[in-house]
């Protein structure tokens, strides 16, 4: 019957736990500075943004014009040109040992056959190992040529550089296309339940491995408070990193927060609800530390990070995994923590994901719960 | 050495005998394989687009059958502008083309005429990608408007002739395949190693270790050898499964392949004891050997993140991550077909690195018995 | 009213059987031991006891409460100390003490004076600050116990409390164990070492998860009633068991120490045919004297006589 003994019974067991936290001071180090770091070096490292390729080019012309295509090149942030050589098979090793990603390769007679009118073409390689960057990289330099081409047509003609489309792009939400505020507000997520899920679950198990959870089950103390007298100082620790984590990307980073720091934190609150969850189950199926530290990670967490929508889009998946997707917290929560920083939007458009989170929460819960027993059956 | 064999064969058992870890060793990385090759990409395609075409011409209608005929956009419908802002709160679009009135006219007088793409941002990635096509498909049309009008200036004097080698389809798999071998194995190798360490200091059978006559030497081999041979077996296994599933072509020396490997997983399995020497619970070792293996393997080898897009000075801190030079060593073997005479800068590193981590570990490790 | 009352508890892991219908009864105020090898089923039984286990059939009741049904009311009224001494290594000795009488409820001037009880059984006056992982063996073996009877519960279930600690620890634990007895605690307790058994009031030897022999220890040495056991002090233990062998008087021998132990047949006393059989075989023979029934003799006597499983 929850009454006040049930509650002083918990209230001790989470001073014991918080005690061995403390008696573990790199323990609470760690798992404090550890989040604040990694969001560090991903906000920094975690950039899909193509910039500095390092370029190799062949100039078999060597003429003025062909200096001024290099410089195009070089002048971009794009693109950095770090050798020239004279010949096509000259390349090939630049690119064998990575030290260059791509490849201009100018014909002889360009400059001559560009004064004459005539068009040319030049090759561009990109080497296909890293294919997003190849992609990219192509992208710009394509696009890189022909405005060049455009300024020498309007220098020869300026109607018929006016005639034709001016596109104006325009990007809504991140129009830096900064990586990082899109990586950013993902990060939290990853965080959080690294720390909940892992330690939380880790911290039971522990107990079974070194033989006190046997003792703990022959006191008063009921299954209930067990978990919450477990969990609940992992819930605070989890807090605190998300204010870190947030301090952090706000003022350090600068990621625009344009939605309420208030919903973020309450529906922070509800995510941190699946990830307790989540280590309350692995702990009920696990029997060494290591096993639920295994299964957490590489059972739940990486295909988590990996189908979330975390580094790559949702949309590219086929549909199959598509559908596989729905059952990830995780998704939902970055939906809501992109929302709320990058678009600025409020329950009224993210209710779905909030609803999707809750019973995932409450799900897991119940299902843990009822695994765990004080008697093995 | 057979002291060292007696501990690894004890290991080994204790690991066999954990069936949940084994499978986590074994299977987990041919499951992330097939996650990889089939549904991890960058490569964007059916991406959802709105227009609203405010000029109702015969030109305002090809512009958007050009977007609708090239492979990568999708017609989701006609929107209004005020409905915009919606769809893209919801995420519902990632493009709206906007076609303002009187595009038409512009277009057949000859005048430029701005068209407006707006594009989701929140995905950053995809939509620089995004904007890469939108580009490129509104520079190929701007180019027949101008041609059509002024046939000989409006040529282009430059064009671009793309070529890819290595990977020509630009199958993300072949990119992400060589790095994920090298994920997988740090962090079984570095995690594992910790952790079972650690574990015997947690429990106190770490005494009764100490209690036998064993060398550092015998009990640092004997601890990692099953583990070595665990994560050597699924990175070839992933190799195998990634040629078979993935048509993952082998250009290089199977040899040189095997050696980089077992480089590269000897300095994972001397983090992993270097690891566990300064932690003191299972706990602990967990969250340090992640830190230093996990997220320096995911962000700072190349595997998902292009260094060279980096700031410089975290360009700099790459050059102590293994993974770095493991991930150019395989991608030169496997995709490139090179052999030593190109690589054996970057194998020597993986050799140092190593050394070093094996030798701190040693060292600290003979101060903690002694 | 027994304080402990056990019927036909079975126990089953899959088709493994480790507890076989055991029953018995234990009386409140009595030392009660549970005597066999490793893996007889003597952790089984009194985890079941425990509400840790659920029975696979059978009943037992536990200070007047089912076992089965109201496991948790069992709890409140029991103390267990288990082979691990399961306390907190990285707390001190006050906090551990205070972390289980918070979770038994106690508080105010009852906790002051259990605690200040426990330091001192346990012999830490002074070193409440200390942690717990510096203390020695034996030391914690008794905090551990303290903390188990922090909340003064009638029934105590300790299973091999003594594991891995000097003799002279063991022997003040035992004392402690006496001193609850005497106050009327019920002592439920585990062990392989002889001479702990000795101590209790009553024990039951279990092998192979059955009851092979319950009783006092001097109801269990009955069974050596009619058959003397002599111990012969010879120079060669080995050979002189094998010269032995089947001679008629004898109907078993073991070592025991350096000498051996020999299980005379009823109505055999004469010792004269053991003596010449051992100098004909070459052996010196130093003594051979009668000697009471141990517990030892009763318990190998016991494994020899239980069917195998």
């Amino acid at each position: 019957m929850p009454g006040r003994a049930a509650m002083r019974r918990t209230l001790y067991l989470m001073w014991k736990e918080l005690l061995e936290l403390r008696r573990d001071p790199r323990l609470l180090n760690i798992v404090v500075l550890a989040p604040v770091l990694q969001l560090l070096l991903l906000g920094y490292a975690a950039t899909t943004d193509v910039r500095n390729v390092p370029v190799v080019v062949a100039d078999a012309d060597r003429s003025a014009a062909s200096r001024r295509l290099i410089e195009q090149f070089n002048e971009s942030p794009y693109f950095t040109v770090t050798h020239v050589v004279t010949t096509v098979d000259q390349i090939t090793p630049y690119l064998e040992r990575g030290t260059a990603w791509m490849a201009l390769d100018i014909p002889a007679g360009y400059g001559e056959k560009l004064g004459a009118g005539q068009p040319q073409t030049v090759q561009v390689v990109a080497d296909g190992s890293d294919s997003n960057s190849a992609t990219v990289g192509l992208g710009y330099a394509t696009s890189l040529v022909a405005a060049y081409a455009q300024r020498l047509i309007a220098a020869r003609s300026p109607a018929a550089a006016r005639a034709g489309l001016d596109p104006r792009i325009r990007i809504w939400f991140n129009p830096r296309l900064e990586s990082r505020d899109f990586m950013v507000p993902g990060v939290l997520a990853l965080l959080l339940v690294v720390v909940t899920a892992i330690m939380s679950s880790m911290a039971i198990v522990r107990e079974r491995e070194l033989g006190t959870l046997e003792q703990l089950n022959v006191t008063p103390l009921g299954r209930g408070e067990l978990i919450l007298g477990k969990l609940v100082p992992y819930a605070a620790i989890g807090l605190v990193d998300v204010v870190l984590v947030i301090a952090v990307a706000l003022l350090w980073f600068q990621v625009p927060l344009r939605g309420s720091l208030a919903l973020l934190m309450a529906l922070t609150l509800v995510y941190l609800l699946t990830a307790l969850g989540l280590g309350l189950f692995v702990s009920t199926i696990s029997d060494t530390q290591q096993q639920a530290m295994m299964t957490a990670m590489f059972f739940f967490l990486m295909p988590m990070i990996y189908l979330s929508g975390f580094v790559f889009p949702i949309e590219n998946m086929p549909r199959v995994i598509q559908a596989l997707t729905y059952l990830i917290p995780l998704r939902y929560y970055l939906v809501i923590v992109r929302g709320i920083f990058l678009k600025g939007v409020g329950l009224e458009t993210l209710w779905p994901q909030a609803a999707a989170l809750a019973v995932w929460g409450v799900g897991i819960l119940v299902l843990a719960v009822a695994r765990s027993s004080k008697r093995i059956a | 050495m057979k002291k060292a064999l007696a501990v690894g064969r004890k290991e080994f058992r204790q690991i066999v005998r954990d069936r949940r870890t084994l499978s986590v060793l074994l299977v987990v990385p041919i499951l992330f394989l097939l996650l990889f090759g089939y549904a991890l990409n960058w490569d964007v395609r059916h991406v959802r687009l709105a227009v609203d075409d405010q000029d109702h011409t015969t030109q305002s209608r090809d512009l958007v059958s050009a977007f609708v005929d090239s492979d990568y956009f999708d017609l989701v419908g006609a929107v209004r502008q005020d409905q915009i802002r919606g769809l893209m709160n919801r995420g519902d679009v990632r493009a709206v083309l906007v076609i303002p009135s009187g595009t038409g006219r512009r277009l057949l007088a000859g005048r430029t005429a701005p068209i407006q793409v707006l594009i989701n941002g929140d995905d950053a990635n995809t939509a620089t990608t995004v904007m890469g096509y939108a580009q490129a498909l509104l520079n190929g049309l701007s180019t027949e408007y101008r041609l059509a009008r002024y046939p000989v200036t409006g040529r282009p004097p430059v064009t671009v002739e793309p070529r890819i080698w290595y990977n020509p389809e630009l199958r993300s798999a072949l990119f992400l395949v060589p790095g994920l071998i090298a994920y997988i194995a740090m962090l079984t190798a570095v995690i594992s190693t910790a952790l079972s360490v650690v574990r015997e200091k947690e429990l106190g059978t770490m005494e009764q270790v100490r209690m036998a006559p064993l060398g550092t030497l015998s009990y640092v081999t004997g601890k990692s050898l099953p583990y070595f041979l665990v994560s050597m077996i699924s990175s070839l296994g992933i190799v195998v499964v990634a040629m078979w599933l993935f048509d993952l072509p082998m250009r290089g020396s199977w040899p040189l392949l095997v050696l980089a490997i077992a480089l590269f997983l000897a300095g994972g399995l001397g983090l992993g004891l270097l690891v566990s020497t300064v932690s003191d619970s299972q706990q602990v070792a967990f969250q340090i050997a992640a830190l230093v293996s996990f997220m320096p393997t995911l962000l700072l080898s190349g595997f998902i993140f292009p260094i060279a897009s980096m700031p410089v000075w975290l360009q700099v801190t790459t050059y102590v991550v293994p993974a770095r030079y493991f991930l150019v060593v395989l991608r030169g073997i496997v995709l490139k077909g090179v052999g030593l005479p190109i690589v054996w800068p970057d194998m020597l590193a993986l050799v140092a690195f190593a050394g070093v981590v094996l030798g701190l570990a040693a060292v600290r490790l003979r101060r903690e018995w002694a | 009213m027994n304080a402990i009352t056990v019927r036909d508890l079975t126990r089953r892991f899959g088709d493994f059987v480790a507890v076989d219908r055991v029953s018995f009864d234990v009386a409140p105020g009595e030392i009660f031991g549970f005597l066999g090898a490793n893996g007889a089923g003597k952790s089984t039984t009194i985890r079941m006891l425990c509400g840790l286990l659920k029975p696979t059939s059978g009943s037992a009741s536990v200070g007047g409460l089912d076992v089965t049904r109201d496991p948790e009311g069992v709890k409140r009224r029991i103390g267990y100390m288990s082979q691990r001494f399961s306390l907190y290594e990285k707390l001190t000795v006050d906090e551990n003490i205070r972390f289980y009488g918070g979770i038994y409820g106690l508080s105010g001037a009852r906790f002051e004076a259990r605690r200040r009880f426990v330091i001192e059984m346990a012999g830490l006056e002074g070193r409440g600050r200390s942690l717990t992982r510096d203390l020695p063996g034996g030391v914690r073996q008794r905090l551990a116990l303290g903390c188990a009877i922090l909340h003064e519960p009638p029934i105590v279930f300790l299973d091999e409390p003594t594991g891995g600690v000097d003799p002279l620890s063991r022997r003040r634990f035992w004392t402690l164990i006496d001193t609850l007895s005497t106050g009327g605690v019920t002592v439920l307790v585990t062990t392989h070492y002889m001479d702990e058994a000795e101590h209790c009031h009553r024990l039951a030897i279990m092998h192979a998860g059955r009851l092979a022999a319950i009783g006092s220890t001097s109801e269990l040495k009955q069974v050596f009633a009619d058959r003397p056991i002599v111990e012969i002090d010879s120079s060669n233990a080995i050979e002189a068991m094998r010269a032995l062998k089947d001679l008629p008087s004898v109907e078993k021998t073991s070592v025991f120490g350096t000498a051996v132990h020999a299980v005379l047949r009823p109505g055999a006393a004469d010792t004269g045919a053991l003596t010449r059989r051992l100098t004909a075989a070459g052996l010196q023979v130093r003594a051979i004297v009668p000697v009471p029934p141990s517990l030892e003799d009763v318990f190998l006597d016991v494994m020899d006589r239980s069917p195998q499983p």
